[in-house]
C-alpha cells in the first residue's frame, strides 16, 4: 500500500465508513507501525480524555502500612549479614587496602630498623598520609552514603589535609546526594577553617545549598568562625521564597550576630 | 531501584510517592474497589523489595513495577477465583454505585467515558490502563505483556473501538 493508498483508508475510517475488510487492513498498517494510532482522529481523542481521567489519593493508612513495612526492612537490612562476608565485591576492595596497609607498614619498619633517621620517618608518614588520601578521594565516590560518611569521617585522620583532600570535601559539601554526607563534610570542613581558602570556599558554599538542615549548620558555622563576609550570602537566601519561614528565622539570627 | 537493590531500602519510600497514585489509579481501574486497590499496591512494593535482586537495572523502574503490578493482580483473581465479569445487560447496570471512577472525574464528558470505561472487559480495560500510565510505550508494555510492539497497538485499537461503541450508547441514554 502506498501514502496514498493509507491516507485513504485514514480517511474513510475517521469518517467512519471503513467496512469490515478495511478494518482489518488497518489493523496490518498499525501492527506493522505504518499507521499510528494518533492518526485515527476519534479515537485518539478517546486515548487523550483517559490520560486526563482522575486518580484516586492513597489513603492515610496506605502510606502507614507501606512505611510500616520499610522501617521492618530496613531495620533487617541494618543487622548483621554473616552472609555478606563471603561477598568478595564487598570485601575485595577492604582487602587490598588492608594489604597495601600492610605492606607500607612492613617496609617502613625494615626501613626504621635499618635508620631511626627522622628523614625516613616522614617520609613514611607522607606515603601514609597519601594512601590515606587516595583511598578516602575513591570512597568518596562510592554509592553508598555509608561508604561516603566513612570518607568524610577518614578525612580527619588526615595530618595537613591536601588541596585535594579540601577540594574532595567541597565537591561533597556543594553536590552530594545525601544530606547526611553533607553535614558530615561540613564538619570535617570546619577543622580545617583557619586556612582562608577554606573559609572562603565555605562561604561560596552557602548559596549553592538547598537542604534547610545544611544551610542553618552553614549559618551556625559562620557564626562560630565570626566570618562576616557571609552575611550577603546567608541574606540570598533569605531572600528565596523556597527557603523554609524557621530556616530564615535562624539566618536572621545568625545575621544579627555577624552584624 | 539500584539503590534499593543495592542495600538501601530506605530509598524505596521515594518510588513509593512517585508511584503510589498511578498504580492505585491501575488497580481502581481493574478491580473497582479502593481498598482492594489499596492492598495491591502494598502487595506490589512488598514484592519489588523481595525480589529486588531481579531488577537488573536495564529497563526502567516503572516497567518492572507494572510486570509484578501485573503479577499481584492475577495472584488476586486466581486466588479468590473472582470470575471476570459479563458485560451483557450492563445498560441495566449504568447508575451502579460501584463505578468508583465516578467519582474523580470533574466534568460530564470524563464522567460518561468513566462508564464506558467500567463497562469494558478487564482484559480492555487493562491494557487501556497500562497505555495511560506507561504513557503509550508501547514496546515496554509489550514487555510487560509478552508480546510485540505491533500486538500492544493493535490491543489498544481494538480496546479505543469498544470504548468508543460504549460511550456512544451511553451518551444516547444520558
Amino acid at each position: 500500500m502506498n501514502k496514498n493508498q493509507i491516507d485513504e483508508l485514514i480517511a474513510k475510517y475517521n469518517e467512519g465508513l471503513a467496512d469490515p475488510s478495511e478494518m482489518l487492513q488497518l489493523e496490518h498498517m498499525i501492527e506493522s507501525g505504518d499507521v499510528e494510532l494518533t492518526h485515527l482522529r476519534e479515537l485518539s481523542k478517546f486515548d487523550e480524555n483517559i490520560d486526563k481521567f482522575g486518580e484516586p489519593m492513597a489513603s492515610k493508612s496506605l502510606d502507614n502500612r507501606f512505611y510500616d513495612m520499610l522501617s521492618r526492612e530496613t531495620s533487617k537490612a541494618k543487622q548483621f549479614d554473616f552472609s555478606s562476608w563471603f561477598n568478595f565485591q564487598s570485601w575485595g576492595p577492604k582487602l587490598v587496602v588492608t594489604m597495601v596497609l600492610v605492606v607500607v607498614g612492613f617496609i617502613g619498619g625494615t626501613v626504621l630498623q635499618k635508620n631511626t633517621g627522622g628523614g625516613e620517618v616522614k617520609e613514611l608518614a607522607q606515603e601514609v598520609s597519601g594512601l590515606k588520601e587516595m583511598i578516602m578521594i575513591s570512597m568518596l565516590e562510592k554509592e553508598s552514603a555509608t561508604d561516603r560518611l566513612k570518607a568524610v569521617s577518614l578525612s580527619e585522620e588526615i595530618q595537613g589535609p591536601s588541596k585535594k583532600v579540601t577540594e574532595a570535601l567541597f565537591k561533597t559539601l556543594n553536590a552530594d546526594p545525601s544530606v547526611n554526607v553533607r553535614l558530615a563534610a561540613l564538619d570535617a570542613l570546619h577543622n580545617y577553617a583557619k586556612s582562608p581558602a577554606v573559609r572562603e570556599g565555605l562561604v561560596r558554599s552557602i548559596a549553592q545549598q538547598d537542604s534547610p538542615l545544611v544551610q542553618v549548620a552553614l549559618a551556625e558555622l559562620m557564626v562560630s568562625m565570626q566570618e562576616k563576609s557571609s552575611v550577603n550570602e546567608l541574606k540570598k537566601i533569605l531572600a528565596q521564597r523556597s527557603t523554609p519561614k524557621e530556616v530564615k528565622q535562624r539566618i536572621e539570627e545568625s545575621i544579627k550576630v555577624l552584624i | 531501584m539500584a539503590k534499593v537493590r543495592d542495600g538501601d531500602p530506605e530509598k524505596l519510600g521515594l518510588l513509593y510517592e512517585r508511584y503510589k497514585r498511578p498504580l492505585l489509579g491501575f488497580f481502581v481501574g481493574l478491580v473497582r474497589d479502593k481498598e482492594l486497590g489499596e492492598d495491591l499496591v502494598q502487595n506490589t512494593f512488598m514484592r519489588i523489595l523481595k525480589y529486588k535482586h531481579l531488577f537488573r537495572g536495564d529497563g526502567d523502574f516503572r516497567t518492572w513495577m507494572f510486570h509484578i503490578a501485573r503479577n499481584v493482580k492475577n495472584d488476586h483473581f486466581r486466588k479468590n477465583k473472582v470470575a471476570h465479569e459479563k458485560v451483557e445487560n450492563w445498560e441495566n447496570k449504568i447508575r451502579d454505585e460501584g463505578n468508583l471512577m465516578l467519582d474523580w472525574q470533574h466534568d460530564d464528558d470524563q464522567r460518561m467515558l468513566a462508564i464506558a470505561m467500567d463497562k469494558l472487559p478487564q482484559d480492555k480495560r487493562e491494557i487501556l490502563l497500562l497505555s495511560k500510565y506507561q504513557e503509550k510505550r508501547y514496546k515496554e508494555i509489550g514487555e510487560i505483556l509478552g508480546c510485540t510492539e505491533g500486538t500492544v497497538k493493535v490491543k489498544v485499537f481494538r480496546a479505543l473501538q469498544d470504548l468508543k461503541a460504549i460511550y456512544h450508547q451511553v451518551e444516547k441514554m444520558m
